[in-house]
């Protein structure tokens, strides 16, 4: 079963981290479609947030149409989100891992790594728009 | 909150049925003795007609009597080392606040904790005092001095109340002073102050006093176990007078004021001279006493004005924890 | 079997479990509190907040009826607090200095619950404390404050009260403890509907687990409502060193701060910001804390006048 990662100091809101770690780990192949959710409960007692924030992400996620509740079962995966199948997802995570050594043997630290990719992905939606 | 008392208490409780325990073992063991010698007393001065002369005879090891008088501080132990502690120690420890947000309201906490405080004060002095009472049986025939202060405070039913104006003090101190050392000092500097007071100035005055008069010559005795409250000598002139120490006296007369015909005697059979006995019959003896049957009805009296002490004092720790803030 | 809890941004207004009507408390010629009037909805876990000696262990003493106040209006679970063995079960205070009997041990502490509460859940404690591996059996006075503190807490949770209040629970937990702690508290509103109100010091754990938020200052109410609401209606404004009256006067400024060069300001938005030399970002709740706390203005939102440049 999937557990999550809250990171209180993210700018990124609690409720929206739960969404996210959901659909990466669809992507990735962690969860599969029928696996079960952690139920608010686990969530809750094992992050120390909010229940109403959990509540918020796993409407959110069924409204997407990713996850539905059974009721007296629990909440499930009911598909993938849009996207390439989770091999794919790990293959270029590996090619990535070696680039990333690739980098940092050439000299550079995870902050121009992390500048890098962001000019990067920029350059390469204005292309897309182009 | 019975289980709740009893688990706090529980120690006090143990201990204090050990020590009842072991001093009612220690009573009855000497006690019975002390029956046995006073029978056997009896018997042999029955049988040489020397029955009314044994004032000086006091029975049981003096360790023992010692005892006997010390239990005059046996109720303030229990308001000392139960009544103080009871709310202080909460107080101190800040538990009170756990127990008011258990669903007991404060009122029946405070109920249910004095009632078996105030039981557990009333057997013990109970206990203690019907102890005390058998054992000095034979004393008090003898000495007949139950009346006696000293005497009166460790008989009858008067331990009981001042067993329960003890916890009820100790309580109501720990109730306001909510420390307990401090509720501990209280408690006794007002046992003491208050049941001094009470002896030395209120129960002379439970009822009138008797006085009566007689003649220097005659002597009298009240029948029974009196309490004599004051005596002396009256003059011709109806003044009282001063009796002091290491001066010659006749009849309870300083020499001084009696003809030398009075000084002039041996020990032995005294037959005054004429002229002594006219001279004597000018002065008269008092003697002002309670009669020894009002013993039962001044251990009432003063029963009662210890109960509504502790009543009032009880009434005090109720305002001091439901009315003011917790 | 999602449970139909609020959502909070967009929540109905829910029956109050606490409700406070200008509540006030004297001690002789101190004001403790004055003036206080908040409301904290059923199911929310409230954080109380403030500096020391702004009134929160008055409040919530006042709240658990343990106290009475010198005027004003208060309304817990619908009623007076009172000593009534009813109402008293619905609630649950855990004080800080976390009462209880040092020299008892958990298993007689669940003993006294269950003689005197009308809901006692003892297998609930037992559960709890013997999955943090605390023992039932060793007087509590010889465990550690982060032990206590789980034990005060797993008892006030098998009382299985409707409202909490919680008077700086963590302080003297460590973090480890402090997030089992929190996890705890949260759990049991997941599944009970519980409402909680508790005070701490410790923003970063307020911030995750709490969507209502209670702000005292100087004895008085600074902010009182949904978490995200407030903190969406507030922004820090960075800027050049300019006149600020119109954004004084258009918005509530809870604290501004000049250098030589920058002027940067605590505001409740009012509407939009109108100037656009001042970039707007949003505000966390320690700086929302500290803002409050470091203005030296009372309460009154007043509206701040000031004629062209002030230094």
């Amino acid at each position: 079963m999937i557990s999550f990662r809250i990171d209180g100091h993210s700018v990124v809101p609690p409720y929206l981290q739960i969404v996210q770690q959901v659909r990466q780990a669809l992507r990735m192949g962690l969860l599969d479609v029928g696996d079960q959710l952690p139920t608010v409960r686990e969530v809750v007692s094992a992050t120390a947030i909010n229940p109403n924030t959990v509540l918020k992400a796993y409407r959110d996620l069924e409204r997407e149409g990713l996850i539905e509740a059974r009721a007296g079962h629990g909440t499930f995966v009911r598909r993938r989100p849009p996207g390439p199948p989770p091999g794919t997802h790990a293959r270029l995570g590996r090619g990535l891992a070696r680039w990333v050594r690739e980098a940092r043997e050439a000299g550079l630290d995870d902050e121009s790594i992390e500048s890098l990719l962001r000019v990067t992905l920029r350059a390469a939606a204005e292309e897309e728009i182009a | 909150m019975t289980w709740l008392v009893w688990r706090q208490h529980r120690i006090q409780f143990l201990v204090g049925a050990a020590l009842l325990a072991a001093f009612a073992v220690l009573i009855v063991i000497t006690g019975v003795q002390v029956a046995n010698q006073y029978h056997a007393a009896q018997m042999a001065c029955a049988a040489s007609h020397a029955c009314r002369n044994q004032g000086g005879l006091f029975l049981g090891s003096h360790a023992v009597g010692f005892l006997i008088i010390s239990t005059l501080g046996a109720p303030a132990l229990v308001g000392l080392f139960v009544g103080a502690p009871m709310v202080a120690a909460e107080a101190e420890a800040g538990t009170t606040q756990f127990a008011w947000m258990q669903s007991v309201t404060r009122k029946r906490w405070l109920t249910v904790k004095i009632g078996w405080m105030l039981l557990a004060a009333a057997i013990w002095g109970g206990a203690i005092s019907a102890l005390v009472t058998w054992w000095e049986g034979p004393n008090n025939a003898l000495q007949l001095d139950a009346f006696d202060p000293g005497r009166f405070d460790i008989m009858g039913v008067v331990p009981v109340a001042y067993s329960l104006f003890a916890v009820a003090l100790g309580i109501a101190a720990g109730a306001l002073l909510r420390r307990v050392l401090p509720a501990i000092a209280v408690t006794l500097a007002g046992f003491i102050a208050v049941r001094a007071l009470i002896i030395l100035l209120l129960r002379p005055h439970y009822m009138n006093a008797v006085t009566v008069f007689y003649k220097v010559t005659s002597g009298f005795t009240p029948p029974g176990s009196y309490w004599s409250l004051a005596s002396g000598v009256v003059g011709p002139n109806g003044q009282q007078l001063a009796q002091p120490n290491n001066i010659n006296y006749i009849d309870g007369v300083p020499a001084s004021y009696l003809p030398a015909a009075c000084t002039q005697v041996s020990r032995g059979a005294f037959t005054p001279p004429p002229s002594c006995t006219q001279a004597l019959s000018h002065f008269r003896a008092f003697l002002t006493y309670q009669p020894a049957d009002r013993y039962w009805t001044f251990q009432g009296i003063e029963t009662g004005i210890f109960l509504a002490l502790a009543a009032i004092l009880i009434a005090v720790t109720a305002v001091a924890l439901l009315r003011r803030d917790a | 079997m999602i449970p139909m809890h609020e959502v909070p941004g967009n929540a109905l207004p829910g029956p109050a479990a606490i409700e406070t009507t200008g509540l006030t408390k004297r001690y002789g010629k101190v004001t403790a509190l004055s003036g206080c009037t908040v409301s904290v909805p059923e199911g929310r876990i409230c954080a109380l907040i403030g500096p020391n000696g702004a009134g929160k262990t008055t409040l919530l003493r006042l709240l658990a009826g343990l106290s009475r106040p010198t005027a004003g209006q208060v309304t817990v679970n619908g009623t007076t607090p009172r000593q009534d063995p009813a109402f008293l079960a619905d609630i649950g205070f855990l004080a800080q200095e976390i009462p209880l009997y040092r020299r008892l041990s958990a298993e007689d502490h669940i003993r006294v619950g269950a003689h005197l509460n009308p809901r006692w859940d003892a297998e609930s404690v037992r559960e709890r404390l013997t999955g943090l591996k605390i023992p039932l059996d060793r007087a509590v006075g010889k465990l550690s404050g982060g032990q206590r503190a789980q034990v005060a807490l797993a008892l006030i949770l098998a009382k299985q009260p409707r409202l909490l209040l919680l008077d700086e629970p963590v302080a003297a937990l460590d973090p480890l403890a402090r997030r089992n702690f929190l996890g705890l508290l949260a759990d049991a509103v997941a599944a009970d509907g519980l409402t909680v109100v508790l005070s701490s010091h410790l923003v970063a754990d307020l911030e995750r687990v709490c969507d209502h938020l209670i702000m005292l200052a100087s004895s008085r109410v600074q902010l009182c409502g949904d978490l995200e609401e407030l903190l969406a209606e507030h922004r820090i404004l960075i800027g050049p060193r300019k006149d600020t009256t119109a954004i004084e006067r258009s918005h509530r400024v809870v604290q501004i701060n000049r250098t030589p060069r920058q002027t940067t300001l605590l505001v409740r938005l009012n509407g939009p910001v109108a100037d656009p030399a001042f970039e707007a970002s949003d505000v966390s709740l320690e700086e929302l804390v500290l803002g409050y706390m470091g203005q030296d203005a009372p309460s009154e939102p007043a509206q701040l006048t000031t004629v062209g440049e002030e230094q």
